[in-house]
């Protein structure tokens, strides 16, 4: 593990003392007249928030449930009269920055979970309402109760896992059954996206399968939507339909015909390029057919004939990567195994010689720690991190920053997949052997072991192989290339962002806020040179030729500024309704927003590859802040027409840029009458 | 009025200003009170039953003497003033509530900063060196004399000089100057100040409860960094000056005339050990040293405000009520002021290594407001404060200190 990680040095807590200190400010407070209650609400609201941080502090909690409304908790708020709360509003009081309205909100829940248990009797609410309510909170919080977290969680920081925590604890009393056909939805949609890390889609696809099994479970009609998704990970072929386990699976492939096996193969690869997933049981049959049956392998991966010649030149090395790598454990490599070779980025001269050295590649202590703690013992690290190898070259756009304020990094790592791999293929090679990057700055050489922290304060381990190892070293290369920024006028990302992502990002440099005031500064002129690089109609239709790096302000469901946030702009062209629409790769983990004010980013149904995201050029212009571009290039500002400007203009004023209009220009504007 | 048990033998007392805490240990107390607030305080004091005279305090007016009568004929025996501002009305009301005019002019001697190092000074209380400043050619010229003095040269590095307002409340309007250009930056509404010479020392406050003439309690604060950090009670180190700095706080209250309250005086004691006395307030400390003190030996310290104003307090009520320094502490307990230390921050965390430290009791600190900190100038007002307690004064010192280097405002 890196030594920044800063949450090993803390000190352990004593959950019993800090239960102790609870029940003293509970007491403080139920001893206090009126008016001074409120005196001691932050101390309690602030030891109920470190206690609802520990595991089994949401039972401390609820165990105080009564307590806690009797002393007076709820008085003057609307939590005071449970019956009149609106289960919608609790999506952003538990997504709240502020720590009380999280803490206020997980007493709320656990007194109505109180409630509905039959715990707490409640004079204003029947355990049957109480029910009602949290299975509705339950439903509108499906992210939050299986760990998908976004722009707003990590936001959020910490109190995310209180929230997490919470509508978990509240699930497991509730029961799943009664969320799971928007549950089933959701999956559908994320892995819509093929994302390379699939860990919370197995987990929610497992709770189904178990929810399923369980007999007192009333799912009603629930759940039927999920006979895919569950086929996909415990029986995707006839010959493992009931989900016989690994080795029994073995013994019966051993007695099989080729016919038989024939149909294992296309059955295995049909069912992962439906959902994107794969079973394990696939893994113990491409060992199985390596040996005897390896030409069933192009099948078996479910490969055309692109992908099938790719394999035929490269034979040896596919069959080293599947037996350094693919085991029931980590199956999931197979598909990028498929896409990689569907690329034909082998055929580039750099890729087969760079994926040997991965093959043999000896991990330094630091890369194996961190592969371990993220994926257990088995099978080896090197293992996982060939899976991760493989599945990131073969879905670049799979990349994901996990729970981590690490979008440069997520973002060079998949640009370079997709752009770079042999480059790509160095920096794994470097971190995981070397345990150090360097890059250089301006000709001065960045090394990531000699660099300080970097910008996440500790970069966690839900994340896929490749950046678990490699993003660590990226986050610090990158806070330090902004620190030698430190002093010079302007963004530093107009210097950082060509020298971390390598040549193919424009050194040109286009920003819409003056940094030192946050104001937007000549909107116009940066919509304008937008449009003249990069929309067709206005460049010449030439289409986008690398991937280029460009920031958005991204705004929540209501259009209110969240932060900002770094993607990649992939291509602009017509998308089947002929729309012009800007496709872009968010390394964000779900990226299928709504940012407000019409503005719902697409992940699928608009002409998206897999992984993309998009929006019509003109949504899209009006959340960007930063992009880059050739100077060498680059026309005329683009005639853009004054109704388009118009609209681009007006969508930045109405959302993120509402309060960063400079003072000069609103006088020169006549007063808005909203 | 409210629930509580009075003792029948006792008066009434009047709150000056307006503490929640202050009323909470009036409340839960045995004698009869009555908040002087003003008048947006009432609806608050309706609500909850809280006994209440509106009164607005602005400077002393031929008006003064309707809220002396008012009270008297209510049968208030005694003032407390709870703020700075409410000294002088204390004061006032004092001298008529006991028919004793000294008591306004005692009262006027402690709320100006430089009448009261004269009165120190006269005294016999070793002080540094001060003068008033009414515009910024006065500050210039005190500046270069103090230097001179220090037989520093052209080109030295100045010593510092400290600017405070006459008649604020701690840190407020503090100001360190080193340079003529540093002048130019004082604002002109902050005139008439109080100029002193730097002091290189150790400086600590002390608060002390005072009936009948004689110290009923003395505690001694530490401060670990001047305006981020104190604790009580002190270190070892600084309590073995204990006997000459209760010598000390006698040598103020005889040479101030004090009879009964509470004195909070600031002092400096050099590597020599000896005293230098910075200033006195007749009211409680900022910095939260009420809830220090209560965490460390059980008793409030606003109670014990009560009984040290209340001429009605009996020999042996009081003896009762304190506790013996130091010996009777429960423990260390400490506070630090947060000041962000980034230019931008966008919102709270707590670092896991405080809020996981063993000594961690509860933080104050609120999210924060405005996404661009504005840069101090000098003493400015910390956010918040983040409350330790804890068995050993060193651990308490060098974790209070450590804090210093962290950031709550990310």
């Amino acid at each position: 593990m890196s030594e920044h990680q800063s949450a090993s040095q803390a000190p352990a807590v004593n959950f019993d003392k800090l239960v102790q200190k609870l029940d003293e400010s509970i007491a403080a407070l139920e001893e206090s007249r009126s008016f001074a209650k409120a005196g001691k609400l932050p101390k309690l609201f602030d030891t109920a928030r470190r206690v609802l941080l520990q595991p089994g502090g949401c039972q401390a909690i609820e165990e105080r449930a009564r307590r806690l409304e009797e002393a007076g908790v709820y008085d003057g708020t609307d939590w005071a009269e449970p019956a009149i709360l609106i289960p919608s509003l609790t999506t952003y009081s538990l997504q709240s920055p502020n720590a009380d309205t999280v803490v206020i909100e997980a007493f709320s829940e656990l007194r109505l979970l109180a409630v509905a248990r039959g715990e707490y009797l409640h004079p204003g609410l029947s355990a049957e309402q109480a029910h009602n309510y949290l299975t509705q909170v339950l439903a509108i919080n499906l992210g939050l109760l299986f760990g998908m977290t976004g722009e707003a969680e990590r936001e959020q920081g910490k109190l995310a896992l209180i929230s997490q925590a919470l509508v978990q604890h509240v699930a497991s009393h509730i029961g799943y059954e009664h969320v799971i056909d928007s549950l089933i939805e959701e999956i559908w949609r994320i892995l819509e996206q093929r994302p390379i890390r699939v860990t919370d889609a197995r987990r929610m696809i497992t709770q189904i399968a178990i929810c399923r099994a369980d007999t007192d479970a009333d799912l009603g009609g629930a759940g039927r939507g999920a006979d895919r998704l569950i086929s996909s990970l415990y029986g995707p072929t006839r010959v493992c339909s009931e989900d016989p386990g690994t080795v029994v699976y073995e013994q019966r492939l051993e007695t099989m015909d080729s016919a038989g096996l024939q149909n294992e193969a296309t059955g295995f690869a049909r069912s992962m390029h439906d959902t994107g997933l794969v079973s394990p049981y696939h893994a113990s049959f491409v060992r199985f057919i390596l040996t005897d049956w390896d030409s069933l392998l192009s099948d078996a991966l479910g490969l055309s004939s692109t992908g099938r010649d790719c394999l035929m030149c490269y034979r040896e090395l596919v069959h080293a990567l599947i037996q350094e790598s693919v085991f029931p454990e980590t199956a999931q490599g197979l598909y990028g195994l498929a896409l990689l070779l569907e690329r034909g980025i082998l055929y580039q001269p750099p890729v087969a010689p760079a994926l040997w050295r991965q093959v043999r590649l000896s991990l330094c202590p630091e890369a194996r720690e961190r592969l371990q703690l993220a994926n257990g013992y088995e099978p080896k690290p090197s293992a996982w991190l060939m899976q991760g190898v493989m599945n990131m070259l073969g879905q670049p756009l799979g990349v994901g920053q996990g729970n981590n304020p690490t979008c440069q990094s997520a973002r060079a790592l998949s640009m370079w997949a997709y752009n770079d791999p042999d480059y790509l293929l160095q920096m794994v090679a470097w971190a995981a052997r070397d345990n150090e990057i360097v890059m250089h700055f301006e000709g001065q050489p960045v090394s990531s072991a000699r660099s300080a922290s970097g910008v996440a304060s500790e970069v966690t381990l839900d994340l896929d192989p490749v950046s678990l190892v490699v993003v660590p070293h990226l986050d610090r290369i990158y806070a330090e290339m902004g620190r030698l920024c430190i002093g010079r006028e302007g963004d530093p990302h107009r210097w950082v962002n060509p020298e971390f992502h390598g040549w193919s990002a424009g050194r040109g440099f286009a920003i819409n806020v003056d940094v030192a005031t946050g104001k937007l500064a000549d909107l116009e002129g940066f919509i304008r040179h937008f449009y003249a690089s990069y929309h067709p109609y206005y460049n010449g239709s030439q289409p986008l030729i690398h991937p280029q790096p460009a920031g958005v302000a991204v705004t929540d469901s209501a259009a209110r500024f969240i932060g900002w946030h770094a993607i990649t702009i992939l291509r602009v062209t017509l998308d089947p309704e002929s729309e012009m629409r800007v496709y872009f790769f968010n390394p964000n983990n779900d990226s299928g927003q709504n940012w407000g004010d019409g503005v719902q980013v697409s992940t699928s149904g608009c002409g998206e590859r897999f992984g993309e995201s998009s929006l019509p050029f003109e949504q899209f212009t009006s959340r960007l802040y930063i992009y880059h571009y050739d100077p060498l290039e680059r026309g005329e500002p683009a005639e853009v027409n004054d109704d388009e400007l118009r609209r681009v203009t007006e969508g930045v004023y109405r959302t993120w840029g509402e309060d960063r209009v400079p003072a000069d220009l609103l006088q020169a504007q006549p007063p808005r009458t909203d | 009025m409210t629930e509580q048990n009075y003792n029948p033998e006792k008066g009434y007392i009047a709150l000056l200003g307006w503490s929640l805490n202050a009323i909470e240990a009036a409340d839960k107390f045995d004698r009869k009170y009555v908040v002087v607030a003003p008048d947006w305080a009432e609806p608050y004091c309706t609500e909850h039953n809280i006994p209440y005279l509106p009164w607005n305090f602005e400077r002393l007016n031929d008006r003064s003497v309707e809220i002396a009568q008012t009270l008297q004929e209510m049968g208030v025996d005694v003032a407390i003033p709870l703020f700075e501002e409410t000294v002088e009305w204390a004061g006032a009301i004092n001298s008529v509530l006991m028919g004793n005019p000294r008591l306004f002019g005692q009262a006027m001697l402690l709320r100006d900063k430089a009448l009261m190092k004269r009165r120190a000074q006269l005294g016999g209380i070793r002080v540094g060196i001060f003068e008033e400043a009414h515009d910024r050619e006065d500050v210039v010229r005190f500046l270069k004399r103090v230097n001179q003095t220090l037989l520093k040269l052209d080109g030295d590095p100045n010593d510092p000089i400290h600017l405070k307002a006459f008649d604020k409340a701690g840190c407020l309007g503090h100001r360190v100057i080193r340079t003529p250009d540093e002048v130019d930056t004082i604002p002109d509404e902050e005139f008439p100040v109080l100029m002193e010479s730097h002091l290189d020392g150790w400086e600590f406050a002390v608060e002390a409860w005072i009936h009948n003439g004689k110290i009923r309690f003395l505690n001694i604060s530490e401060y670990v960094t001047l305006g981020y950090s104190v604790f009580v009670p002190a270190t070892p180190d600084l309590e073995k000056y204990r006997a000459e700095i209760t010598a000390q706080i006698e040598k103020l209250i005889k040479t101030f005339d004090i009879e009964f309250g509470f004195v909070h005086p600031e002092y400096f004691v050099t590597s020599d050990g000896t005293m230098y006395f910075g200033e006195v307030a007749y009211r409680p400390p900022g910095f939260k040293v009420f809830e220090l003190l209560e965490r460390s030996y059980g008793f409030n310290a606003y109670q014990g405000m009560i009984l040290a104003f209340d001429p009605k307090t009996t020999e042996e009520e009081i003896a009762a009520f304190f506790p013996k320094e130091v010996e009777d502490a429960k423990g260390y307990s400490g506070c630090f002021g947060v000041y962000p230390r980034r230019r931008v921050v966008s919102r709270l965390e707590i670092p896991d290594e405080t809020e996981n430290h063993e000594y961690f009791e509860s933080h104050e600190l609120t999210p924060p407001v405005e996404e661009t900190v504005t840069k101090r100038t000098a003493f400015g007002t910390h956010w918040g404060l983040i409350y330790f307690f804890g068995e050993d004064p060193y651990v308490m010192r060098d974790l209070l200190k450590h804090q210093e280097d962290l950031d709550f405002y990310v």
